[in-house]
């Protein structure tokens, strides 16, 4: 499918993008569009659903991440598929989770168009609510782009090591990258639900994209560097007692739970009163070991969550942004992540056929396990 | 009862019991090299010694020999025993330096080297304890030993020094002597003779009082009287001393019994072929050259080396292994002319299992034709030569040579090229066929059924399971060899033939148990009992049963804890039921053995006491505990506590679980109007239930339509005919032709199915109980071979339709190919059709009788008539100047046509050249490919093999079901099969449909899971995990329902479900977590 340019008026490139989003809701392509837009003191962005082209006031660059919006897809979709359709503007990552949630069954993408942006990265929700440069957070990042993601500034751990900062999955997708964002735009269609989406809306054909895929693979380098430091790094923390140390300023508010897009049950297990003991079983615990730290199923929650998702992690970080003691989550999150991905040959959020690796019965798989 | 203290231990005691039984019995060691519980105390040897505390005197003496007094105190372990002992010990050391067993035994005892020292004239091991004496005399009453001389000069020895006229070579004496001293043969005029573990053929010894072997039902000893002292000189019953509660009884008789059958089922088995003693291959005459059998043994860790693989020779490990083939089969030298079926691939799977066993070791298979032709045999036989590195080499080895020093095996073959080599083996396993039974000849003669030619029982052509007198019917090895999927599948048609005849008395002999009302515990605090187990010395004999049991009385809940011999013998499950009444108790723990074998019974008591069966609980401490941790016994007590703390509190977090129940329509569904298909609807409805058979096309007969001629003299065509009569005239059958079924709801027992006619016009609806999967396979339309672009190259099957009508042209014919393995055993179907070699060579001799003169080629990869088609087909078409040529897969035959001139070319590998044959007709053996099988698999939602054929529940075990319950499988669409085999399973899904349908409801398992609906996020994990298909996905409210007729209790979807909203009862995640934290407490 040609490519095509969308041409940023007066250098404005947030302002151009939302003049192509209203031209696809008056084209009624779109019923409603779910995007990133600032509140009015600008000291925050998040996810609206918007229906009325004069109401949109958006900024599809904001380059923070409060909420995931893949699950809020799942919100809106889970009980019943969207009868009519939606647009979506999403990043890498929550365009993976999106596609985890579909396979888990809690999202539903048959009436969704999504359209992704490349992104750049994005800053912690206060870093951005407070931003210390003079100028806006979009500005600075959109004007310090195409700079190594190493040297911008207050970048999130997770997006600095970000699996894949362009979006695989994506009907649509607005790029930036080999492009200058002052001057023109990416509009890449991958889908013929992309293709409809834009047809009728008057863009330049693109010339060829031959830098724009040196650039990609190099970005993608550059991420992947990070994230092997942090599997080196991650590596480090074995046994039990580092895995103690590691989260013990952990307050068991289960902030990273409710975060995190893949965490889809409904009453977390450790919310529930499974883990409840009579009053002798903690007494006996505290007379064996003479003293028992409380609560005490904080440690078993990190290990259980991450059996739960680690296989369908897709680095957002959301769990860490969201931890009030600072919990450096990503250092052990990347590397179990990864791991156990590559040991079960499994890419969240890649292929929506490909069944999570958990319901695969594979009868010569492990056989080492328990021999010894 | 009299109390004793024995190291500050209390203990209650009978007063005829010795100080050291006592403290036998409550495992305190005392040492000792005299006695034996089976003779008189003699208190010769004076380790024993104790130091007695009586009436404030204090003294050592001996405790095998001292009754209790009661308020007797004693002490094991003083400085003053202990010297007198280190003495003793000394002395022993140095009159018998030889002795590895007094060493050892001294190290116990904390005596390392002895001051004394040692007489160099004494070279003996003999401690003169007298134990062989004693048991002589004293149980075998006999006295063939005595002591002679005195003094330093004392020995043991027959009168006289001569052999004992009296001695019965039992070998008591040398049982019991505790340095292993004693040689029978230095006593005995006569050999003494081991007895030989039958269950490991050979390999080791049993004594005359046995378990057959671990598996045995029931799992009791029993008493070789043909070895037994007592049944042979009136002496011994040593076994009764052991037997706590006195279940030895000597004088218990052979009985003849005599009861009323309706019909009979034969199936007693093959015996192996025993390659007679100096044969070429130097069976039992080169310790090395083992049985299949034999290494079979050898390789099972419950063998007699724990799966440990070794040289009879010398006890090394081998490093090259050969299998010599066919040893007992197909050989008329030995008057074995068939082939035993199973050898290649048992063969296969040693040497798979070896090479696992011992990684680097080399595996030789010498074969004829490898004959992998079940269900995914070819499969695993390609995984054993590309994967395993398994080799295997086409000759048959006539002999093999010893090494007389090294005991190695040389083997002399013919490699491919035709040149003669040698090679040298460790070891050689000869793959020894099957022949019928030794009881087989006199077994025959009381039912009054005739054997065959070979031996075996004689069957009816088409109906392999109906021997020569009615309702007598036959299964398993006696009627043919064959494997295990085959004799399972046709002790099911047995079965429903034995069924078929007393149909009409079914289930008039059944006593149903009443049980009294469960008591409601709904608001009752748990109250848990618990009783341990000794199992006799299985437990107690390891286990500090007394600690476990005064553990247990304070764990929390426990009301009451106590000890008993055996958990499971009538008064004791008495006992556990008046428990349960005097103390209110409303959980119960038992800490035995495994749940596998006794949780039954132990769940039928608490019911039998008004307790819901699922209020029980059972921590395994003897299979997992006290037979693994022998030398363990204060950490097996540990260990064993912790096990009941676990077991009580699971147990008080258990609560009733209630079986549902549900009505059985009483009526199948037989999809498919095959043989196969008709023969399964037949075996329903003659057992009185209503079947409707539905048929896709518009006349019966599936594939058995193509089929004209038999192997022997069998008329497939009058079978058809018969079959189909049979079926349209049954009032139990209801027939739809024309018909496909269009949609399946409901599950086991209650299935509800539209069908629809082929102009879609018109849906029924019907209701069954079961349904049967008939839905055949289809002859492979070949590609290959310029088949088609000439009249006279034709398929297998249309060439027996030629020589069935008996075509004028067949006397004419000079020349015929027949190409094997087309469409058959390659990438595109890389299964054996199993049938095709059969049909080739059956027509190739129909064309023979027709037209001796024309000259016939087969081409073919292997020859697989198995079982008697070795003998009825290819010794036949050998001895009537059949030529047989073999290709290799990447080989093939080129066919080329030329002016209406077939030329067929391909490398003899015998002669190494190229063979043109100029045919005048060109047959090609297609196999059987299965149909598109895609609708039936959804709409029933049952699975298919690689192949695309179904795939049944369990391969070996469970041939003709799925595993999803309710639905069995027969014929083609299994995978391909002759019609009697294919008619031997249709009987079988007969009888495992009639499991069904002859209940009136099914129940639910107790175990099985449920799903918290306010939790369940809908995520369908479960869904894909459930093997048994028992879950469904509501798509209104969005979650998953369990349906609990199909729940196995397997609980995978427990498992899986990331918020524990799957939960299998008996198996909660409360429950087990509180194991674990009860472990870790």
């Amino acid at each position: 499918m040609t490519d095509k340019i969308l041409k940023v008026k007066n250098g404005d490139t947030v302002g151009s993008v939302n003049d192509l989003l209203k031209d696809l809701l008056n084209s009624k392509k779109v019923q409603a569009l779910l995007v990133m837009q600032e509140v009015p003191s600008k000291a925050m962005a998040f996810p609206v659903l918007i229906s009325n082209p004069d109401k949109l006031n958006s900024n599809v660059f904001a380059p923070v991440l409060p909420v995931s919006t893949a699950s809020i897809i799942s919100k809106i979709t889970k009980i019943e598929s969207s009868s009519k359709p939606i647009g979506v503007v999403m990043r890498s990552c929550q365009i993976r989770a999106l596609i985890e949630l579909v396979k888990l069954n809690q999202a539903n993408i048959d009436n969704i168009v999504i359209i992704g942006i490349d992104c750049l990265g994005t800053y912690p929700v206060n870093v951005y609510s407070d931003f210390p440069e003079n100028t806006t957070p979009t500005n600075y990042l959109l004007s310090n782009f195409p700079k190594n993601s190493n040297d911008i500034k207050y970048l999130r751990s997770a997006c600095k090591s970000c699996k894949d900062p362009i979006p695989i999955n994506a009907d649509l997708l607005i790029g930036l990258y080999d492009m200058n964002p002052k001057k023109e735009l990416l509009i890449q269609i991958n889908s013929d639900k992309g293709k409809k989406l834009i047809e009728g809306i008057k863009l330049d054909s693109a010339k060829d994209t031959k830098n724009r895929e040196i650039s990609v693979k190099n970005i993608r380098e550059e991420k992947n560097k990070n994230r092997i430091d942090f599997i080196k790094e991650g590596g480090k923390i074995k046994g039990i007692d580092a895995l103690a140390k590691f989260f013990d300023k952990c307050i068991n508010c289960h902030n990273c739970m409710k975060v995190c897009p893949i965490c889809y049950c409904k009453e977390c297990l450790f919310d529930s009163s499974v883990f409840n003991l009579e009053a002798n079983k903690y007494i006996g615990k505290a007379e064996k070991k003479g003293l028992f730290k409380m609560p005490n199923d904080s440690l078993l929650f990190h290990t259980t969550r991450m059996n739960h998702m680690v296989v369908s992690c897709v680095g957002c970080g959301l769990c860490e942004q969201a931890c009030p003691s600072d919990i450096p989550l990503m250092e052990i999150i990347i590397p179990i992540g990864e791991n156990a991905q590559k040991e079960f040959d499994y890419s969240p959020g890649i292929d929506i056929e490909k069944k999570i690796p958990m319901v695969i019965y594979k009868e010569d798989e492990y056989q080492e396990v328990g021999e010894k | 009862m009299v109390t004793i203290v024995i190291d500050s231990k209390k203990y209650e005691t009978n007063p005829d019991e010795t100080v050291l039984e006592v403290a036998q019995k409550n495992n305190i060691f005392i040492p000792t090299l005299c006695h034996h519980p089976v003779i008189e105390p003699y208190s010769v040897c004076r380790l024993c010694v104790v130091e007695v505390t009586q009436g404030g005197k204090t003294w050592l003496t001996t405790s095998c020999n001292l009754k209790i007094i009661d308020g007797m105190e004693i002490k094991t372990v003083t400085q003053r025993i202990q010297r007198a002992r280190k003495v003793l010990m000394e002395l022993y050391l140095a009159r018998c330096p030889q002795s590895d067993f007094l060493k050892e035994f001294a190290l116990k005892l904390g005596v390392k080297e002895t001051r004394f020292e040692s007489k160099s004239d004494i070279d003996t091991q003999c401690i003169l304890c007298g134990m062989c004496v004693r048991v002589c005399d004293q149980v075998m009453g006999v006295s063939a030993l005595g002591f002679a001389n005195r003094g330093v000069n004392r020995e043991v020895m027959n009168p006289f020094d001569k052999f004992s006229e009296v001695c019965m070579t039992c070998g008591a004496c040398a049982f019991v002597c505790p340095t292993q001293c004693i040689n029978l043969s230095d006593l005995s005029r006569n050999k003494p003779e081991p007895l030989i573990n039958e269950f490991n053929a050979g390999l080791n010894n049993r004594s005359a009082i046995y378990v057959p072997f671990p598996q045995a039902i029931p799992n009791v000893p029993v008493i070789d009287k043909e070895a037994c002292m007592y049944y042979l000189n009136g002496t011994c019953k040593a076994c009764e001393k052991f037997c706590e509660k006195d279940a030895l009884k000597h004088d218990q008789n052979d009985q003849e019994i005599r009861i009323n059958v309706g019909s009979v089922i034969v199936s007693p088995g093959f015996d192996n072929y025993i390659p007679p003693r100096g044969d070429s291959y130097g069976y039992k005459v080169y310790p090395n050259v083992l049985t299949s059998i034999e290494f079979e043994r050898m390789l099972s860790a419950s063998g007699p080396y724990g799966g440990h693989i070794q040289r009879i020779s010398d006890g090394n490990q081998p490093k090259k292994i050969a299998w010599l083939q066919c040893v007992g089969s197909r050989d008329e030298s030995c008057n074995k002319p068939y082939c035993s079926s199973v050898c290649c691939m048992y063969a296969t799977k040693e040497a798979v299992i070896a090479k696992e066993h011992e990684p680097g070791l080399e595996t030789h298979i010498y074969f004829m034709d490898l004959r992998s032709f079940g269900k995914d045999f070819e499969k695993y036989y390609n995984k054993a030569k590309e994967e395993y590195g398994v080799v295997y080499r086409r000759c048959r080895i006539p002999r093999v040579e010893q090494d007389i020093k090294t005991k190695n095996l040389k083997i002399g073959y013919v490699d491919d090229e035709g040149k003669v080599k040698d090679e040298t083996y460790d070891m050689v396993v000869l793959s020894v066929g099957l022949q019928p039974c030794n009881a087989l000849g006199d077994l025959s003669k009381i039912l009054d059924v005739n054997l065959n030619q070979y031996g075996f029982v004689e069957t009816s052509p088409f109906f392999k399971t109906l021997t020569s007198r009615k309702g007598i019917y036959s299964s398993g090895t006696v009627t043919e060899p064959k494997d295990i999927p085959e004799s399972v599948t046709q002790a099911s048609a047995a079965a429903v033939e034995a069924a078929k005849d007393i149909s009409v008395a079914r289930g008039t002999e059944i006593i149903e148990k009443i049980y009294p009302e469960e008591i409601d515990i709904s608001n009752k605090y748990p109250r848990i009992g618990v009783f341990v187990c000794h199992c006799g010395i299985n437990i107690a004999g390891v286990v500090d049963v007394k600690k476990v049991v005064k553990s247990a009385e304070t764990f929390p809940h426990v009301v009451y804890a106590e000890e008993t011999i055996y958990a499971c013998s009538q008064d004791s499950l008495e006992n556990i039921k008046n428990k349960i009444k005097e103390l209110d108790l409303n959980r119960i723990v038992v800490s035995s053995c495994t749940p596998r074998t006794h949780e039954p019974l132990f769940k039928d008591t608490l019911r039998e006491a008004g307790l819901n069966p699922h209020l029980f609980e059972m921590a395994n401490i003897r299979d997992q505990n006290s037979w693994v941790h022998k030398n363990e016994p204060e950490a097996a007590t540990e260990k064993a506590v912790d096990a009941v703390r676990m077991a009580v509190s699971k147990a008080s977090k258990l609560y009733p679980v209630h079986h549902f129940q549900t009505p059985v329509t009483q009526s199948t569904l037989v999809i498919g109007g095959g043989i196969a298909g008709m023969t399964s609807a037949l075996a329903i409805a003659d057992q009185g239930y209503k079947v409707f058979i539905v048929e896709n096309e518009s006349e019966l007969g599936g594939h058995l339509k193509n089929i004209y001629m038999g192997i022997d003299k069998e008329k497939p065509q009058d079978l058809l005919r018969e079959t189909i009569k049979n079926i349209k005239n049954h009032s139990n059958i209801e027939l739809f032709i024309n018909t496909k079924i269009d949609s399946v709801s409901g599950y086991i027992g209650n299935f509800n199915t539209k069908l629809k006619s082929k102009n879609n016009k018109d849906i029924k609806e019907i209701k069954h109980g079961v349904i049967v999967v008939a839905t055949g396979g289809i002859p492979y339309e070949p590609v290959e071979y310029q088949y088609g672009k000439d009249k006279n190259i034709i398929k297998q099957t249309d060439f027996e339709k030629e020589l069935f009508d008996n075509k004028s042209y067949l006397k004419n014919l000079k020349e015929v190919v027949m190409i094997q393995c087309v469409g058959s055993r390659n990438s595109d179907h890389p299964y054996c059709s199993r049938i095709c070699c059969s049909q080739a060579l059956k027509n190739a001799l129909k064309l023979k009788e027709i037209n001796p003169e024309v000259n016939i080629f087969v081409l073919y990869r292997d020859i697989r008539t198995y079982g008697f088609k070795e003998d009825m087909l290819y010794s036949k078409a050998r001895k009537k100047g059949i030529i047989f040529i073999r290709f290799n897969e990447d080989d093939e035959p080129k066919v080329n046509l030329h002016q209406d001139k077939i030329s067929v070319k391909t490398i003899d590998l015998i002669l190494g050249q190229n063979v043109i044959l100029h045919p005048d007709k060109l047959v090609l053996s297609t196999g059987i490919i299965p149909r598109d099988n895609s609708e039936i698999t959804q709409k029933l939602k049952i699975p298919l093999n690689e192949d695309k054929f179904f795939a049944e529940a369990h391969v070996k075990l469970r041939p003709v079901d799925f595993s999803t319950d309710g639905i069995y499988l027969c014929g083609l669409a299994h995978s391909p099969r002759f019609i009697e085999e294919s008619i031997l399973q249709a009987k079988a899904t007969g009888a495992r449909a009639a499991t069904i349908l002859s209940k009136p409801y099914l129940e639910t398992k107790g175990n099985i899971a449920h799903i918290t609906s306010r939790n369940c996020a809908g995520c369908k994990l479960c869904i894909d995990v459930c093997s048994y298909d028992a879950i469904e996905f509501d798509e209104e409210k969005r979650i998953v329902k369990v349906n609990e007729i199909l729940c196995q209790g397997c609980g995978a979807c427990s498992a899986v479900c990331p918020s524990g909203v799957s939960q299998q009862n008996t198996f909660t995640k409360k429950q087990v977590i509180s194991m674990i934290d009860a472990c870790l407490e």
